[in-house]
């Protein structure tokens, strides 16, 4: 039993709810009603074109469109870390998009195969939906992860230049930074993990009850799709860093100012 | 022998307002053993000589030697592992002592280095209980503070010594001990930045700084 439409009159009435925020706005003269129509407008537009095309991907199938467009999620998901994180494309934008091709790739590939045993691993109701979730969900962990690192080495950059003359090299003196920085962008994914069902439902979950699954078989989904998304945030948190390590720095050791953007 | 030689070493700094000149033409030649004192007012850019020697800064122009050979970056990260470089605002960590000494031994640059014989031979040399060990660095007081990081650097088997207003926070009494101490060495190449005129020896080569340059960001006039 398919999820039932929502009826033309049914999208109205949701519109509607968005006179509560503007009012909202008005009143404390929030100066947000601009942006809460343009937000609301570009995410019906994007989800209206994400609507048809994911029906042409879908009824086509096509192994390579499928791998295409999992590889255009993670060019504009790199592009988003970069820009979030105020640095620079030019210098990491190549190392990202290949870190996290090969992270995300590799663990839906794992996923589809091994976990979820599908015939065909490439397709497309099951590779482009996870590998979103996959995707998406590790993004907001790899800006908190760079921003965190970037900011770290900043401020106690006296630090880090005290530990290169007492003979560290620079991976052992910047340790201390890559520790703390994981730390800080794993916590909220776990915090997530650990209260996850009871606190909210999240939305795959409610995706996979609203289109007829039983919940026995939607939290099956939803504790697999939890396991991959840390895991892979994981790996993507850490070759972010490494990156990061390894293009932030000169041959001097310095952290490259001129990568910031301002 | 000559062990570090700056030739007409500019530095500019970047900042809002543009580049900014710290000073240029500097001259400095040290040999093997030296002890110098480097002298001149706040400001005029003796730190920055230190951070030179390091590749913390780089000049503009001009060149940095260590034993004949010009600096490269390589060359940079070897006299790091060789130099000792002590300031006033050593930021070297927070926690307890002993795990910094935990950490700093764990670089593969300084394993095997640790004597627990030798640290308690130091903290008592230096007059520091052995208590200090379990205290948090950060909760030192300054003069502590200066000391571990003296014994980490000693500790450490370097042979080059870039001591910059390493006795301002101790006593009298100290301050003789810690200027002792660095002066005993013959091996020990010896750079010193402070206003304490504990460090004007017999053996010390003074240099004034606006002597060494020829332009500073606060003009041309000579230091005191």
């Amino acid at each position: 039993m398919p999820a039932s439409d929502i009826s033309l009159p049914g999208m109205l009435f949701c519109f509607i709810l968005l006179l509560i925020p503007i009012l909202v706005s008005y009143y404390f003269k929030l100066q947000l009603i601009g942006s809460t129509l343009q937000s609301a407008f570009r995410m019906t537009i994007q989800l209206a074109l994400v609507g048809f095309f994911l029906t042409f991907v879908f009824d086509l199938n096509n192994v390579i469109l499928n791998i295409t467009w999992v590889m255009v999620m993670v060019i504009v998901a790199s592009h988003t870390v970069l820009k979030n994180a105020e640095l620079k494309l030019q210098s990491l934008i190549a190392p990202l998009i290949i870190s996290f091709t090969i992270t995300n790739v590799g663990m839906l590939l794992y996923f589809n195969t091994l976990i979820i045993d599908l015939e065909d691993v490439f397709d497309a109701r099951y590779f482009i939906p996870i590998g979103g979730m996959v995707l998406g969900n590790s993004l907001r962990a790899n800006i908190v992860g760079i921003n965190d690192f970037c900011d770290q080495i900043q401020r106690n950059e006296n630090r880090y230049l005290s530990r290169l003359s007492l003979g560290a090299e620079k991976h052992e003196a910047l340790m201390p930074y890559v520790k703390k920085s994981l730390r800080n962008a794993l916590k909220p994914t776990l915090a997530n993990m650990a209260t996850i069902g009871i606190v909210f439902l999240p939305g795959m979950m409610t995706g996979q009850i609203l289109g007829g699954s039983s919940p026995l078989v939607a939290i099956e989904y939803q504790i697999a799709i939890m396991v991959a998304i840390y895991v892979t945030t994981v790996m993507n948190v850490v070759l972010a860093i490494l990156i990061l390590m390894y293009r932030g720095f000169d041959e001097y050791g310095m952290f490259r100012k001129s990568m910031l953007k301002i | 022998m000559e062990i570090i030689r700056m030739e007409r070493v500019s530095v500019t700094v970047k900042d809002e307002t543009g580049d900014k000149l710290i000073f240029s033409d500097l001259h400095i030649s040290v040999d093997r053993g030296e002890k110098v004192l480097i002298r001149g007012r706040s400001g005029i850019g003796k730190t920055t000589v230190f951070r030179l020697i390091l590749g913390f800064t780089r000049p503009s122009s001009g060149g940095i030697y260590f034993e004949g050979r010009r600096a490269d970056p390589d060359l940079f990260w070897e006299v790091r592992k060789r130099t000792a470089h002590i300031s006033q605002d050593s930021d070297i960590g927070e926690g307890p002592v002993m795990a910094l000494f935990g950490e700093v031994f764990s670089y593969s640059a300084n394993r095997g280095k640790f004597s627990r014989d030798d640290l308690g031979a130091l903290l008592l040399g230096f007059s520091l209980q052995e208590d200090v060990l379990t205290k948090k660095f950060e909760n030192l007081s300054g003069g502590e503070k200066q000391r571990i990081a003296i014994i980490i650097s000693l500790m450490t088997k370097k042979d080059i010594f870039l001591l910059d207003e390493i006795t301002s926070d101790l006593d009298a009494a100290l301050k003789e001990k810690v200027v002792d101490f660095f002066l005993a060495r013959p091996e020990w190449t010896v750079l010193v930045i402070s206003h304490d005129p504990e460090w004007e020896r017999e053996g010390v080569r003074i240099i004034d700084f606006a002597e060494v340059v020829s332009k500073t960001k606060v003009g041309k006039h000579a230091g005191q």
